[in-house]
């Protein structure tokens, strides 16, 4: 007699057809897990999880009369990951793993902030602030060309070398940061410490005032920005030849495209508009840093993914990422003992949580049936 | 088309909910509802080290003040010296309604520079920075320098006693900040007063805080140079455990390292912060439209108590307390002070005598002349600094770029 | 012990993915020492039949008996326990490793340590079965049908019983099938059981004992071999009465539209691929590309589309050279190409765009504006859908969602549409089942009708004679020459195929090559 072996408990299995309302009520499960988890870990802090989560979710902000500077942080904050996500995507639809953003946004700010200080003050502040675009997105799409061109030319990874190119210009960065030279047009010249100088007026992001409110023009921009990105994937020639490309090379070339050309094209577009928003960051928070990129490079990558790298997803995915970054800073700021290393701890739980939903939209997980295990049973009779 | 519209409609209404919500607030207030906010470059519940002792400074303050801080303070910790993310911290503070806001590291200065200007209800107080407006924007910072000298005395008994002249300096830096600087050569005048043969060997970390690094330059110093007593300009214990590890002796800094080191520490430098938060908070309370006046640039000392050294243990030779106390004394009335041209020489019976004669640094250029002028590198060569008294604070504070004679950078 | 007991037996057999039943209350047996063929059109659940029988997959419902006693088969591993061995299509070997050493690499309780007498006990095994075959040899140096044996051995090894074959006969020659054959039948006679999948009717009357039919999912019948004919076969598996014969259009042939002259091209590995080929194809005309898989037919077909760097040669289309011609032009010349890979979605489809899109493939480029002309592509799509009867749920169902027939229909659908003068078409009806095919091969006999010249590289010996007018023959690269459907047969295709007749050369000269007034011989010459 041959033995049966039992059926494994737990199997895991793709899913077919899940309905949208499915997939929603995932995902909120999923936070609401998250949440549970950071409860528990909030209670053994001493905090009220109810009330962190109110100031978190709400940035504090209902109730408060000095909101509106909330208001401003969340879109100073919201404006570059937004701008990097949808450029990510870009490269992401051509298959292309653009994780350089990180490096494209630092020499993107380098290069604006170059502008800033070399144009004179008496320049106008649109022109300033479009040259700084201008030169932000050129630096960045030359470095984005480069890895393109380096992997058509010599086929090499475009993974390392965008990685490695982060850390080069990480250090570029500090350098500039820490050479305290007459040279250095990006430094005080008037402290004894190399420090970072402040960006002349004209350099400094325009805002339109709505009441005590002040809208950054880069958000009227970004919003264009994703209409564009949007339009330029779905209904435009070089969108559909990106797409093509992204999903098999050999058709491409088949269907006659240029497919070095459309590669450092787009590449070079993604990189450009991660260097475009390294120079809005520049004249949005005035003066340059080594963690001026707040990351976005790195959550960029999450944002594209979980939106599926559709703009629309990225608008809404980077919302909320953002009331996360910029709620955990409020509600940490309130409690004594929730110091902002705990904020970054829930953040990363509730994306660990709704990025693990993610493979459970993907897949389900099967118990071994009653029935089954009866008959395997009467097997080893 | 449809679903970009539908786009741009939801965040104007996402937009304007935020604006309808952030007008129609009400925030019932307290009969104290006075709140302070605070930027940390760590953690604020960190045990030890550099954010830690502002946070202590700040709470006991307050509580002296009879404030309750669970409710009154607000802090934004973690922060880096990113204009962009101190920016964030200061509006994050200034949404929740605080009214002084104090920023505790250097390279906040530029946003809290920026901030004082856009917000003007509020008033920034900045730990080590230099600049400062006439209204509601200071800079504070304090005389560590006698501290440390206080400091090198009892390190430079020690090396006596020990026979060992190789005394091991852990830096975050070296001559590049005026702080670090001013603290080595203050450290290294007074191991000298005690044991002029006494040589100080400086490891740089090039950073505020580097843990592991800051561990294994202690031991560096005590394997390779052959260092007796271990001193510290950064931010963590370990060059105490190190040396409590080795068998040899330490000066902490910041705050009372004896728990940590029982057996190696002799006293360190420290800052009685909230001598000057209590005045800076009060004063921000009830008159803040004359704290320029009543608080202005702070520079304290040991005369204000502001910075002091933590309890000699046991690990010091005897006689050090009798010294260190008259050194005290001298520095307190204002009869003597450590960057001047007039040296101490301490005799091994504790006899103190003072000797005239200009500063030499360890390259031989003369720092400070018989006449009692300051000079500090530009270009290669000495220049000398004139403006007085708070031009020569300047210096201590901002510029000095030298080394005094004995001392050795690795 | 009754003399009824299968080795396997399956009863009621459902499964269904989502909403798709794949398989209805199936029932299939075989007894040992027998050679059962599963019959059955593409999707119509073979696969999916033979993937829970080797653990792949579970079934909702029905039970397995393995020598009558019910079993419950949950993994691969499961299965390899019960001695059920399948042979698939896709030969899963790791190139760089010997014969021997892929074998070893599956067998449990091998410790860590290759043993050294490995290659021996496979010689055994291989010997006892007939096999004439080298553990030594390298898997990236064997032949398709070296492999397939070795994929048949490595489940010999195992000690299964019960051998499943999934289209085993699709990569080999007529000579090597009769081959596998003898092998089958050395393995029946030791009392193994076999299960065999296979499209080709003529194969399942010459092998099998028994047939079992599936249609759509369900099982149809089981018939003795012997009391049955390919006609009955095929009425069973497509459920109508299917006219088996091609009809090869008569056409009236026209002058060369494209013509290849010592052509000689690499491959990705660099050596030659076509090796100073010959021939050519006149509007109206029908020329089949013989050969054993991976001679050289991919490469051919990719040089033409501009896709491929050529060594030596010319191909010349309506008088021009268009060798150097990047892909653009030549599709702009009218010259379209279809090529089905394996996968069949490697080339000429974007497989995660949707039918539109992919309809946009060849001419999103064509006008001024910067915008893609998606409704035109949509209505494009729809009439090809209707006139092809592809089934999908809409024009903007991602291609890859789509079965193998109508990815397909798909996009030779679109290269018809686009008006081509000459058609170069690899596989077009590679995994298709019959109703699918005839499809095409109307579509093809459409176009040749209306003066196209179809380059037909094809797997299927009998669909090539009766579909084609000429048919060339390859053999590792090089032209074995070409001959006239009509006068040809199976057997001298089979020759030329391994290589063993060359006819390409007559009275020393090279035969079958037409020129082009329109080209000097100055010319010619100086492209060497």
């Amino acid at each position: 007699m041959t033995k049966s072996s039992k059926e494994p408990l737990i199997r895991v299995v793709k899913r077919q057809g899940i309905k949208t309302w499915q997939i929603c009520l995932l995902y909120l499960g999923a936070v609401i897990l998250a949440l549970g988890i950071g409860a528990v870990l909030l209670l053994f802090l001493k905090a009220n999880p109810f009330e962190y989560y109110e100031m978190m979710f709400t940035l504090n902000t209902v109730g408060n009369k000095m909101a509106y500077i909330q208001y401003e942080t969340y879109i100073q904050e919201l404006v570059p990951l937004l701008i990097t996500s949808l450029a990510l995507s870009l490269a992401f639809k051509m298959r292309f793993w653009n994780i350089g953003g990180e490096g494209q946004f630092f020499l993107g700010a380098l290069a604006g902030a170059a502008v800033a200080f070399m144009i004179p003050t008496s320049a106008n502040v649109f022109l300033t602030i479009f040259l700084m675009v201008v030169a932000g997105s050129l630096v960045g799409g030359l470095i984005g060309l480069s890895t393109a061109a380096l992997k058509v030319k010599f086929n090499t990874n475009e993974t390392l070398f965008t990685l490695m190119i982060n850390y080069i210009a990480l250090y570029i960065m500090r350098f500039f940061g820490e050479t305290k030279a007459d040279w250095n047009i990006f430094l005080r010249p008037d402290s004894e410490r190399p420090k970072f100088n402040q960006i002349p007026d004209n350099a400094k992001m325009f805002t339109i005032p709505i009441g005590k409110f002040s809208l950054e023009l880069s958000f009227i921009l970004v919003i264009l920005l994703v209409a564009v990105v949007y339009f330029y994937l779905k209904h435009t020639k070089q969108g559909y030849e990106i797409a093509v490309v992204g999903d098999s090379i050999n058709t491409a070339r088949y269907a006659g495209m240029k497919v070095n050309k459309v590669i450092c094209r787009t590449m070079f577009m993604s990189a450009a508009l991660i260097g475009a928003a390294g120079a809005l960051r520049v004249s949005s928070v005035y003066a340059l840093s080594d963690t001026i990129s707040n990351d976005v490079g790195w959550t960029g990558i999450v944002v594209a993914w979980l939106a599926k790298l559709n703009p629309i997803g990225i608008v809404i995915v980077s919302a909320l990422i953002t009331i996360l970054q910029c709620g955990s800073v409020v509600a940490s700021s309130n409690f004594s003992n929730v110091d902002s290393h705990f904020a970054d701890l829930l953040q990363g739980i509730i994306l660990f949580v709704v990025l693990a939903a993610d493979f459970f939209i993907r897949f389900k997980i099967v118990f071994r049936k009653k029935n089954t295990e009866k008959q395997s049973k009467e097997a080893n009779v | 088309m449809k679903k970009v519209l539908s786009l741009v409609l939801a965040l104007v209404m996402l937009f304007s909910f935020a604006v309808v919500t952030g007008c129609g607030g009400n925030s019932d207030s307290s009969e104290d509802d006075f709140l302070v906010g605070a930027i940390y470059i760590n953690g604020k519940n960190d045990t030890a080290g550099y954010t830690f002792a502002h946070h202590n400074g700040i709470t006991k303050a307050m509580e002296q003040l009879g404030m309750d801080v669970s409710k009154q303070l607000k802090i934004v910790d973690n922060v880096p010296e990113d204009d962009a993310q101190v920016t964030n911290a200061i509006n994050t503070l200034a949404s929740q309604g605080c009214k002084i806001i104090i920023g505790i590291s250097f390279g906040y200065i530029n946003a809290m520079e920026a901030a004082a200007e856009k917000y003007p209800e509020i008033i920034f107080s900045h730990a080590t920075g230099y600049l400062s407006n006439d209204k509601n924007f200071n800079n504070y910072f304090g005389r560590i320098y006698q501290a440390r000298y206080l400091a090198g005395i009892a390190a430079g008994k020690k090396s006596l006693a020990l026979g060992n002249n190789n005394i091991g300096y852990v830096a975050a830096y070296g001559t590049e900040y005026a702080e670090t600087c001013s603290g080595i050569n203050a450290f290294a005048l007074g191991v000298q007063a005690i044991n002029p043969d006494a040589k100080v060997h400086v490891m740089k970390l090039n950073a505020w805080a580097n843990e592991s690094l800051e561990r294994q330059f202690a031991e560096q110093l005590i394997t390779q140079y052959g260092c007796g007593v271990i001193a510290q300009h950064c931010d963590s214990a370990q060059p105490q455990i190190a040396a409590q590890d080795k068998g040899v002796f330490g000066c902490g800094y910041n705050s009372d390292m004896t728990s940590q080191a029982a057996n190696a520490h002799l006293t360190a430098p420290i800052w009685n912060w909230d001598v000057y938060y209590k005045l800076a908070i009060e004063t921000a309370k009830n008159d803040p439209d004359n704290f320029m006046t009543k608080v202005g640039i702070y520079y304290g000392g040991l005369k204000e108590g502001f910075v002091d050294i933590s309890p000699l243990t046991n690990n010091c030779e005897e006689g050090t307390k009798e010294i260190i106390d008259a050194v005290k004394a001298m520095m307190v009335s204002g009869e003597w002070d450590v960057f001047t041209n007039v040296k101490l020489s301490i005799a091994a019976d504790g006899t103190i005598t003072k000797v005239d004669g200009a500063m030499l640094d360890n390259k031989g250029g003369e720092v400070i002349s018989a006449d009692n002028t300051y000079y500090v590198y530009a270009d290669g060569a000495l220049k000398a600094v004139d403006g007085g008294a708070a031009a020569q604070d300047g210096v201590i504070k901002g510029s000095m770029n030298w080394y005094v004679a004995g001392v050795e950078e690795k | 012990m009754d003399n009824n007991i299968y080795a396997i037996e399956l009863e009621n057999i459902t499964k269904t993915f989502g909403s798709v039943v794949a398989n209805k209350n199936i029932n299939l047996n075989v007894k040992q020492g027998e050679i059962l063929a599963l019959l059955g059109e593409n999707g119509s659940g073979k696969t999916t039949l033979m993937n829970m029988i080797s653990g792949i997959y579970k079934p909702d419902s029905g039970s397995v008996k393995v020598n009558g006693v019910p079993v419950s088969i949950n993994s691969p591993e499961d299965s390899k326990k019960y001695g059920i061995g399948m042979v698939h299509q896709h030969f899963k070997l790791v190139d760089v490793f010997s014969a021997a050493d892929n074998i070893w690499m599956g067998t449990e309780g091998t410790g860590l340590l290759l043993k050294k007498d490995r290659y021996e006990r496979i010689s055994e095994i291989s010997n006892k079965f007939g096999f004439d075959f080298n553990p030594r040899k390298i898997v990236a140096n064997m032949s398709v049908s070296e492999k397939q044996t070795l994929e048949i051995l490595r489940v010999l090894y195992y000690g299964a019983k019960i051998i499943i074959l999934d289209e085993p006969t699709a990569v080999l020659t007529v000579q090597e099938i009769r081959k596998l054959f003898d092998v089958l039948r050395r393995m029946k006679a030791e009392g193994h059981s076999i299960i065999i999948i296979t499209h080709k009717l003529n194969e399942v009357m010459e092998i099998s004992d028994r047939v079992t039919i599936l249609r759509k999912g369900e099982y149809i019948d089981t018939v003795n071999t012997s009391e049955t004919n390919e006609q009955k076969l095929t009425d069973l598996m497509v459920g109508h009465k299917v006219n088996l014969n091609i009809a090869r259009v008569e056409t009236t042939f026209d002058r060369p539209l494209l013509e290849i002259r010592d052509l000689s091209i690499n491959n990705d590995e660099g050596s030659k691929a076509i090796d100073s080929v010959n021939f050519y194809i006149r509007g109206g005309e029908i020329l089949g590309v013989a050969g054993i898989a991976g001679c050289g037919q991919k490469e051919l077909c990719e040089a033409i589309a501009g896709l491929r760097k050529v060594e030596g040669g010319q191909i010349i289309h309506k008088g021009d050279n268009i060798v150097g011609l990047p892909p653009k032009a030549i599709i702009e010349k009218g010259i379209a190409m279809s090529f089905i890979p394996e996968d069949r979605l490697g080339m000429g489809l974007a497989p995660s765009l949707s039918i539109t899109d992919n309809m946009m493939l060849k001419n999103y480029n064509k006008g001024k504006s910067i915008l893609v002309d998606r409704d035109s592509a949509r209505v494009k799509a729809q009439e090809i859908i209707d006139k092809l009867g592809v089934v999908t749920p809409s024009t903007e169902t991602p291609v890859r969602r789509l079965s193998g027939g109508n990815v397909q229909k798909v996009l030779v659908g679109r290269e018809i549409d686009a008006g081509p003068n000459v058609i170069i078409t690899a596989y077009p009806v590679r995994g298709l089942d019959i109703n699918s095919s005839y499809a095409i091969y109307d579509i093809l006999n459409d176009q040749k009708k209306m003066g196209v010249g179809i380059l037909f590289v094809g797997e299927d010996l009998d669909v090539m004679l009766a579909l084609c007018d000429k048919i060339m023959v390859l053999c590792h690269g090089k032209l074995m020459g070409v001959v006239h459907a009509h006068k040809t047969s199976k057997e001298e295709l089979g020759l030329m195929m391994t290589g063993a007749k060359d006819i390409s050369l007559i009275n020393g000269k090279v035969a079958g090559i037409a020129k082009d007034s329109r080209i000097e011989e100055t010319k010619e010459a100086e492209v060497e």
